[in-house]
This record gives C-alpha cells, sequence and structure tokens, in this order.
C-alpha cells in the first residue's frame, strides 16, 4: 500500500515537474553573492527578481548563497540537478566556483557569470560574463581627472580592499589612462580603504597632514569618496576635486551641491537587467560577446539631470 | 663556597628587576621609542596638527577600550563591541532621520545597555565561558544588524544642518569632542575603578573570585555591571563614529573587537583579570594610533600595522609573563 502511494506521488510529481517545464520555454536559475550584505546586492536582486516577474515563457529560480562558497556550490549541484537551461551566477569566489561551473557546463547548462568574473581557468566554461567593465570605469575617472585639474596637478587615490578584482581593475584603469590622457597630472600616493567610508576617512586625514596640497582625489567608490571629503571639510581644505566610482546615494547628493566633482554612474538595476537580458540572449542563440558589459557612464554635476539618484 | 650562589641570585635578581621594570613601565618607553623612530623619518609627525589628527582617530576605539578594560580587570573578555559597535552605530544613524536625534541616542543607548545586560546575565549569572558568549554574541549582532538595515548602507540626510554632527566634528576650545568624550570617560571611570568601593570590588572579582566571594561581595552583579560599562561605553563610541561619519555600513565596526582588545593588552591590562589601569590603556590606544598613522605618514600600506601592532602585542604580553616569572626564557624540559 505504502509503495503503492509512493510511486504514485512519485508519477503525479514527475507529470507536474513536466507540466512546469512545459508551460515556461526556458529555465533559468541564478545564484547571487550575498543579498542584503550592502546596498548595491540588495537592490540587485530585488532588480533581478521584478524583472524575472515580467518575462512570459521564463521561469526563473533565484537563490542566494550568502557569501558562502560552499552554499554557492551546493545550489549550483541543485540547479545542475534540476536541468535549468542557463544558469547566472555571482562568484563568492572567482577562483574556487570553477570546477562546479565546468560540471554545468558538462551537463549543456549555459552559465553566465555577472558582475565579477570568474578566474581565467573557467573563462572556457561559460557562455558569457555580463558585468561592469571596471578598467573602463577607471579610465573614465581619470579623464574626468584630468577635466577637473585642467592636466595640471597633485591627486591622491584611494583604492578598494586589496585582493577585489573590481579594485585592481579600477586602480589600473586609472593609473594607466591619466599617464597617457594628463601627464602633468601626478599621483603622489595610494592607500587602500577597503570599500569602507570610516576607514577612507581616517586615510585622508592622514594624507592632509602629510601633503599641504592635494589637487584631487580619486576613490574607488563613492562611498570612500564621501569619505574623504567628510576629511577635508573637516580640515577646512578647499579647492580639492572629488572623483569616484559606482555613484551612491551621499555622491549624488554632493555633487548636486557641488562638493564632488564626478563619478561613474553603475546601476545595480541595469547590472541585473543586463545579466538576466544575456541569459535569454544566450539561449535564443544570439551571438553575445564573451564579455558583455553594460554602460557605465560619467556622470557630474553638468549631466547629473538625467540620472536618477541611486537607490544606495 | 657560598659566593657563586649569591652572585647567581644576585643576577636573578637583577634580570627579575629589569623584567619588573620593563613590564611595568614598558609601555611608556615604547611609547617614547616609537615616537622618537617616527619623527626622525617624517618631519610632520610630531606637529601638533598631527597629534591632534591622532588622537582624535584614537578616540574611537580608546572610548569602546575603557568599557572592555573594566571586563578584563573582572576576569573576563568581550568580544562583541566590534557588531555592537556596527549596529549601535546604523541605529542611531538610521533613526536620527525617523525620529530625531535626541530621541535615536536614547532608543542607540537602551539597545546597547539591553545587549550589555544579555552578555552580563550569560556571564555573571548563568556563569558560562565570557569567551564563548560574546565570541558568539558577535556574529549574532552581526546578524541583527543585516537583519535590520537589509543590507542598506544608512545616511543622515541633512547633515549640515544637525546638531548630532556635534559629536564627532565639533570642537570645543579648539579640542576635538570625540578626544573630550575619550578623555572625560576616561577620567571618570579611572575614578570609579580607583577610588570607590565598586572598583575595589571590580579588582578582588578579578584577581580572586573565590575570595571575593567569601568576602561578601556579589560576584554575579559585579561582572554583570561590568558588561553593562562596556555596552555603554560602545555606545559612546557608536554616538563618535555615526556623527563622524554621518552615515553607515553594517559592517563599520567589523575587527574593532581586536583593535580594542589589542590596546588593552599593550595597556598592561591583565588577560588573567585582577590587575591594570584605564591611564595605561589610554596609553596603549594610543600607540596603537601612533603607529598606524606613522606607518601612513612614512607611505607603508596600513595593513603593515597588523604586522607591527602584533610584533608589539607579543612583546608585551611576554614581558608580562616573563616579569611574573622572574625569567626571560624557560628551558623546554
Amino acid at each position: 500500500m505504502n509503495k503503492i502511494l509512493k510511486v504514485t506521488s512519485l508519477v503525479i510529481a514527475g507529470s507536474l515537474s513536466h507540466i512546469g517545464a512545459l508551460s515556461a520555454d526556458m529555465r533559468i536559475g541564478i545564484t547571487q553573492n550575498n543579498v542584503g550584505v550592502d546596498s548595491y546586492q540588495t537592490t540587485y536582486d530585488a532588480s533581478i527578481k521584478a524583472a524575472a516577474a515580467k518575462l512570459d515563457g521564463v521561469d526563473v529560480i533565484v537563490l542566494d548563497a550568502g557569501g558562502d562558497v560552499a552554499r554557492q556550490i551546493a545550489q549550483m549541484q541543485d540547479l545542475i540537478q534540476q536541468k535549468v537551461d542557463a544558469i547566472i551566477i555571482w562568484p563568492t569566489n572567482g577562483q574556487a566556483v570553477v570546477p562546479i561551473v565546468r560540471k554545468a557546463q558538462q551537463a549543456g547548462i549555459k552559465v553566465i557569470v555577472t558582475n565579477s568574473n570568474i578566474a581565467d581557468a573557467g573563462q572556457p566554461f561559460i557562455a558569457a560574463f555580463s558585468g561592469p567593465d571596471n578598467i573602463r570605469q577607471g579610465k573614465y575617472s581619470a579623464e574626468m581627472m584630468c577635466d577637473a585639474l585642467n592636466g595640471k596637478g597633485e591627486v591622491v587615490q584611494i583604492s578598494g580592499q586589496p585582493g577585489y578584482t573590481t579594485a585592481i581593475e579600477r586602480q589600473k584603469g586609472f593609473e594607466d589612462r591619466l599617464a597617457v590622457a594628463c601627464p602633468d597630472v601626478k599621483i603622489v600616493e595610494t592607500q587602500p580603504g577597503d570599500w569602507n567610508r570610516e576607514k577612507s576617512q581616517r586615510v585622508m586625514e592622514n594624507f592632509l597632514t602629510k601633503y599641504d596640497n592635494i589637487d584631487g582625489v580619486y576613490a574607488g567608490d563613492d562611498n570612500m569618496g564621501i569619505g574623504a571629503l567628510n576629511a577635508a571639510k573637516a580640515a577646512k581644505r578647499t579647492g580639492i576635486a572629488f572623483i569616484g566610482a559606482t555613484n551612491f546615494a551621499v555622491g549624488y547628493e554632493a555633487m548636486a551641491k557641488g562638493e564632488y566633482y564626478g563619478s561613474v554612474y553603475q546601476s545595480p538595476v541595469d547590472d541585473a537587467n543586463a545579466a538576466l537580458k544575456t541569459a535569454i540572449d544566450v539561449l535564443n542563440g544570439k551571438d553575445v560577446p564573451k564579455k558583455n558589459y553594460f554602460d557605465t557612464p560619467k556622470i557630474t554635476k553638468a549631466n547629473m539631470n538625467e540620472f536618477t539618484k541611486p537607490v544606495f | 663556597m657560598t659566593s657563586p650562589t649569591v652572585k647567581i641570585s644576585s643576577q636573578k635578581n637583577i634580570t627579575a628587576w629589569g623584567l619588573k621594570l620593563l613590564a611595568r613601565q614598558g609601555i611608556l618607553i615604547a611609547f617614547v621609542f616609537f615616537l622618537f623612530g617616527f619623527s626622525l623619518f617624517s618631519e610632520r609627525f610630531l606637529t601638533t596638527d598631527n597629534i591632534m589628527v591622532v588622537i582624535r582617530q584614537a578616540s574611537i576605539i580608546g572610548t569602546i577600550a575603557l568599557g572592555v578594560t573594566i571586563v578584563v580587570i573582572g576576569g573576563n573578555l568581550d568580544l562583541s563591541v566590534g557588531s555592537l559597535l556596527s549596529f549601535c552605530t546604523v541605529l542611531v544613524v538610521d533613526l536620527h532621520d525617523k525620529l530625531g536625534p535626541l530621541q535615536a541616542i536614547i532608543v542607540m543607548f537602551f539597545f546597547a545597555l539591553l545587549i550589555g545586560a544579555l552578555n552580563g546575565y550569560l556571564i555573571g549569572f548563568l556563569k558560562l565561558n565570557s569567551l564563548i558568549v560574546t565570541l558568539g554574541m558577535l556574529s549574532t549582532i552581526q546578524g541583527i544588524t543585516l537583519i535590520y538595515s537589509g543590507g542598506l548602507n544608512v545616511d543622515i540626510s541633512n547633515q549640515d544642518d544637525t546638531w548630532f554632527s556635534f559629536f564627532g566634528r565639533d570642537y570645543i576650545a579648539g579640542i576635538a569632542v570625540p578626544v573630550l568624550i575619550f578623555m572625560g570617560l576616561a577620567l571618570v571611570i579611572e575614578f570609579i575603578l580607583k577610588g570607590t568601593v565598586y572598583g575595589r570590588k571590580v579588582f578582588a572579582v578579578g584577581g580572586n573570585p573565590g575570595a571575593a566571594v567569601f568576602s561578601g561581595i556579589k560576584k554575579n552583579k559585579i561582572v554583570f555591571s561590568t558588561y553593562l560599562l562596556s555596552a555603554f561605553t560602545t555606545g559612546c563610541g557608536a554616538l563618535i563614529l555615526g556623527s563622524r561619519v554621518m552615515g553607515s555600513q553594517n559592517n563599520v565596526g567589523q575587527g574593532y573587537e581586536l583593535l580594542v582588545l589589542a590596546g588593552v593588552i599593550l595597556g598592561g591590562t591583565s588577560l588573567l583579570g585582577g590587575s591594570g589601569s584605564i591611564t595605561r590603556t589610554v596609553i596603549g590606544v594610543l600607540i596603537l594610533s601612533f603607529i598606524q598613522n606613522g606607518l601612513l605618514l612614512l607611505g607603508y600600506p596600513y595593513y603593515t600595522q597588523w604586522l607591527v601592532t602584533w610584533a608589539v602585542i607579543i612583546l608585551a604580553v611576554w614581558l608580562d609573563v616573563a616579569s611574573t616569572r622572574g625569567k626571560v626564557f624557560t628551558s623546554f624540559k
């Protein structure tokens, strides 16, 4: 009796899932890095759920690894078991997820990496990367710095957390472009600010003691840029151009007041939409570039009206 | 026949005396040594501006370290202060716009003391191990902070237009308010510890819990109260931090528990409880801050301070142990 029940329920469950698969043309699984740990990821999560809800014929399973590599690998295994058509992964660790990405690819699942890329060893196994071009963002910031200082001056740099690809790429983009675009703008010192506003404020206080003349500050994101601005305001040092990246609401407001020169507008909403669109394009057999960057334009006081204030 | 023995023992005495001196005054010697060393390499190091910056930067860690010193003297540890700082800062900044500054501060202190009371109850009355309780609390409070904020950064919207900026940004008679809070609290707590019956009870409980109980001290209550004090000073730290940054990330206090403990240990407060002083904690925290600032002025990345700090702490602990046993090294036997 028990056995019969079990078998029937299995059959029912099987046919149900079969119907589920039929009703949606595509099934896409998403495993995110760490929702809820910062504003960007929280907004990204909300956006991708909202975008997925609007799509017809696409069934989206949204998961969150909670910053834990082991959990992300387990989620990938689940998605492979469920035989989804594509997996969007925001790697918790670009190196550690390579083997499971490979396993997904071998199971015939298209893997799209979102926001931050996985290690080079994993590149053959992914269909595409969708995210911001951090080197280009660094370049944009360098160009804004040239404009702000009219091609001459001394700047300090507050970089992101050491070891983060985003931090490394932005720094590289900034330094390389600055050397070419305006060789008379010199970076006198670089210190990491760990994406942390209070730490950046402390670093900037030390810079202000150390250097009598600072014409510009480049910070790896606006959160750190605002920390530096706080320090300069407290020390009553004026005439410094602050340029950041990943425009935050506080940066946007300071820009409106004329205290903050410029930033790079990177919207988690665009980031989420781009990832979903890339996955769908890949599944539809469209020709998608391997590195599918979404646009992250420069934002200064002059053009800030074209952008809505960031939600984070 | 007896002369060699005398010689050895007098040599031993000299070593023991030297060690005692180093252990007692080593912190001051190290302080002067660092000031002197850094000033050789950077002419800006000993300028008034820089010294004021350093003391102001030390004031958040320092304020928290005052409360933690009391806990450590009482024979326990408090590792939860890092995420308690995050929680309190997020709370006070978030509520600032919703309830108004004064109400936000009151609510923040209420929750800080509530968490302190929970720590104190578990450790003082239920007699659970303080390391385990506060380590657990460290991640619990971090979780609560993330749930509360939903991962979003909190910011005060009208930053130029609130008296809340007083605690982190203002000056009175040329001295930064954070420094005044730090030094003011240090004086009050030093007086409580050294000049009141309550203070002597804290030392007694930490030094010899058994004897303290036999002499009629209510040990549970004393331990409980030390956690209230450490939660209170952490709340004060959050007040300075929130006002200084006018915004907060969820993890703003991450790692503070160790920096605070480093300052306390550097000051020579024994982790075994029963001895220590606020003045020395203040110096310990200042040393940490000067090391950080000095290395930055010399152009080293800030994480080099971790190496230097670690080395200095090991040295401090080693001197403490060596002076207790009167020998620098022990044999492997």
